[in-house]
């Protein structure tokens, strides 16, 4: 209790990182903020062009928005994704890339991870609203839905802080952290609904049944990669535009509290060797 | 002088000195270990209290052990054995201008750098005037950093650590910084925190400074302490310890 005490009390600080990472980013560039933008375009763009035209990935319409545009339901995943990957990635890099603040500042050191949720969320915010725009103007009726889509965001960002708490201390012990992440990263991406249809898997699973004999199905296994309902939460928010199951509601909340737990109760149990392990 | 600022109680700190480290998976995973190491005493059994009020100089050849006592006293390193207790507010200056952003304007960056040193908004804005003042970096307060010159990023980076304002200072021999003009103002603000019944607790090489600005000292050796007391008599033994002959 002492502990969030002290780091709530580290708020400021985390405002000012925060905005450290975010305007120091684009600064001397003439785009700025329109970067951010840039690399889910393009992802968009590839992904819409390979999986949405050459391999015809062909998720169902929106129901009951009645959506059936390739390229929105492919974002409706994928910025999510994109926020969580990059908030994994970039809090995994903020203790060792801090190294100098951390050995000679005393601060509450959870506010390093943290604050790169926070750029990462300001970017979010960004694509989010411009995909929101893009949705009503293909005629998804996705403004009423945005209260709730706040909470799934806020969900989603609680998960990525706790997996980043995990994985920036790993990091500080060991330095191949940061080059095996991004391969868990690449692999996770496609363990995840988010160029193919959820559809795609849930048939094949039914076509296999019980994997080696075991009530246990392929998709009971894939159901365990919590990315898999953050997503679901999401597309049937903003694509579907309807009330996600109550069971998806609910996973998403255990894994973003299981994580940011799990996350902080290491963090600080290693907070405190920091300035010497770096 | 009975109250204490800080009390230094039987603090011994080791450090791990790696004949091999594996900070990698790889060995970690085929070797079963990640290491292979000895105990280096960086600090035995130090105690001593720092009495409130005084200017407490800490002296000490090269590898004594100063900068791990101070980095003890600062937060950033934990002791293995003994406790540190303060008593009152304490700020830390091992390094100045830590956390600035280069690209950030001085203006941008005194503020960042006034939260990381545990400075509120509102102090900030409060002592803002008075942080630029004595940097004296006013017409370049809103230029990047980056575009400082070392002098000019070191000076504010230090105008903003003074203001901090805590009950307990610990400063690293940072006060070699800036011309002769700025660490002359240095001195002035020492001596008005001193006035002001504050605790400055200082590392030093220079025993000129130890002897203008202290007016209690520790002599540290190997990690031990050797001797503590007023500034005079600790330097000449520390100094005596050096010409055995004379």
């Amino acid at each position: 209790m002492k502990y969030l005490q002290e780091v709530w009390g580290s708020r400021e600080l985390l405002f000012n990182l925060t905005s450290r990472e975010v305007r120091g980013k684009y600064k001397r560039t003439i785009f700025g903020q329109l970067w951010s933008l840039a690399n889910p375009l393009a992802l968009m763009l590839i992904y819409t062009l390979v999986f949405g035209l050459i391999f015809k990935s062909n998720p169902l319409p929106g129901n009951p928005s009645g959506l059936d545009v390739f390229a929105l339901w492919l974002l409706c995943g994928l910025l999510p994704w994109t926020f969580f990957s990059s908030v994994v990635s970039s809090g995994a890099g903020s203790l060792v890339g801090n190294s100098n603040l951390i050995q000679k500042v005393s601060f509450s050191r959870i506010v390093l991870p943290f604050s790169t949720v926070g750029a990462s969320a300001y970017n979010w915010m960004f694509e989010m609203a411009v995909l929101l725009i893009a949705i009503t103007i293909a005629g998804g009726l996705v403004l009423p839905w945005i209260p709730l889509l706040l909470v799934a965001m806020a969900l989603l960002a609680v998960f990525a802080a706790g997996v980043g708490l995990l994985f920036s201390i790993a990091n500080v012990y060991f330095r191949d952290t940061q080059y095996l992440l991004t391969i868990v990263l690449q692999l996770w991406i496609y363990l995840t609904p988010i160029i193919y249809p959820i559809e795609r898997v849930a048939a094949k699973s039914s076509s296999m049944g019980g994997l080696f004999g075991t009530p246990l199905t392929l998709l009971g296994l894939y159901d365990l990669n919590p990315m898999v309902h953050f997503v679901a939460l999401f597309r049937q928010l903003m694509y579907d535009n309807r009330w996600p199951d109550g069971i998806e509601w609910i996973i998403c909340l255990c894994w973003a509290l299981a994580a940011l737990g799990i996350g902080m109760l290491v963090f600080r149990k290693n907070e405190r060797n920091l300035a010497e392990a770096l | 002088m009975s109250d204490i600022a800080v009390g230094v109680d039987h603090v011994t700190k080791s450090f791990r000195m790696y004949h091999e480290r594996n900070q990698s998976l790889k060995s970690a995973i085929m070797r079963g270990r990640t290491s292979v190491h000895e105990d280096f005493l960086a600090l035995d059994d130090v105690s001593f209290d720092v009495p409130a009020g005084s200017t407490f100089g800490l002296i000490g050849s090269n590898g004594s052990g100063k900068s791990t006592l101070l980095k003890c006293l600062a937060n950033i390193y934990y002791p293995n054995k003994g406790a540190i207790t303060h008593f009152g507010k304490i700020a830390a200056m091992l390094e100045v201008g830590s956390g600035f952003h280069a690209e950030l304007s001085g203006r941008e960056n005194i503020f960042l750098n006034g939260s990381i040193l545990g400075m509120s908004k509102k102090d900030v804005t409060r002592k803002f005037d008075e942080i630029v003042d004595f940097s004296g970096v006013e017409q370049f307060i809103d230029q990047p950093v980056k575009n400082y010159s070392s002098g000019m990023y070191v000076r504010l980076g230090f105008a903003i650590a003074i203001n901090v304002d805590p009950d307990i200072l610990v400063v690293d021999e940072v006060l070699a910084v800036g011309d002769a003009e700025f660490q002359e103002k240095c001195f002035k603000k020492f001596a008005d925190f001193r006035e002001a019944g504050k605790t400055v607790i200082l590392v030093s090489h220079s025993m000129e400074t130890v002897r203008a600005m202290c007016d209690h000292a520790a002599w540290l050796n190997h990690g031990e302490l050797q001797k503590v007391g007023p500034a005079e008599s600790t330097i000449a033994a520390y100094i005596s310890s050096l010409h055995p002959g004379e």
